[in-house]
């Protein structure tokens, strides 16, 4: 599986509901995802980017993902 | 000897206590090693404050692990402000582009030219690099 469709089902499973775009932004291991999610309601930045890091976490930690640009919203 | 682990995570600590703005970054504001902690340091420096740095790439591995258990997370860059984990680069950007980044540094943005702030910075040399010493 390309990394960016596996990085997307991870954040979909952590954050059920959600809607995840994911972009490679090069080498297909440097990647943009925009995260609209209600779990994001009423946290702060920092804890809507854990969530999102946290869920791709084990991909980071090998190196196979190296970058991930991250921008979280929470849905209208 | 090797510094322990736990160790590090107290010299850690104690860097984030002591260092009012520090970064912890791949490579130095000079030379940054990555595209994003790139980005977090052209940010910090169009405010022209004083910063401290610390590259991670010396010891990447035990890093993302203390800094893990400190503040759940594992990346880099990371900035702390009075103590607290601010973000990456993305809430970096973020949060100086809605203006709580100033705020929370007690700075205005020298606008419009980060280039000029950084070479201020350069020519006054007020950053400081705290002398962690890792051996691994």
């Amino acid at each position: 599986m390309a990394l960016t469709d596996d990085v997307k089902t991870l954040i979909e499973e952590a954050l059920p509901g959600s809607t995840v775009e994911v972009v490679d932004e090069g080498g297909g291991d440097h990647l943009r995802v925009d995260v609209v999610a209600s779990q994001f309601e009423g946290l702060g930045l920092i804890d809507q980017h854990r969530l999102v890091k946290n869920a791709v976490r084990e991909r980071s930690d090998t190196g196979e993902l190296h970058s991930l640009s991250i921008k979280t919203s929470v849905p209208d | 000897m090797a510094m322990t682990d736990a160790a590090l995570k107290d010299k850690i600590e104690e860097l984030i206590r002591d260092n009012r703005i520090l970064l912890f970054m791949k490579g130095t504001p000079d030379s940054p090693a990555c595209g994003n902690s790139m980005r977090a340091i052209n940010v910090l420096e169009s405010y022209g404050v004083e910063y401290a740095a610390l590259d991670v790439l010396p010891a990447l591995q035990p890093l993302r692990e203390v800094t893990g258990e400190i503040a759940d997370w594992t990346t880099f860059p990371q900035l702390y402000v009075n103590g607290q984990l601010v973000g990456g680069a993305d809430i970096v950007e973020e949060m100086d582009e809605s203006g709580e980044l100033g705020e929370m540094l007690g700075a205005e943005r020298s606008e419009p030219a980060p280039q000029s702030a950084k070479q201020e910075l350069q020519a006054d040399d007020p950053q400081q690099s705290p002398p962690l010493q890792i051996e691994r």
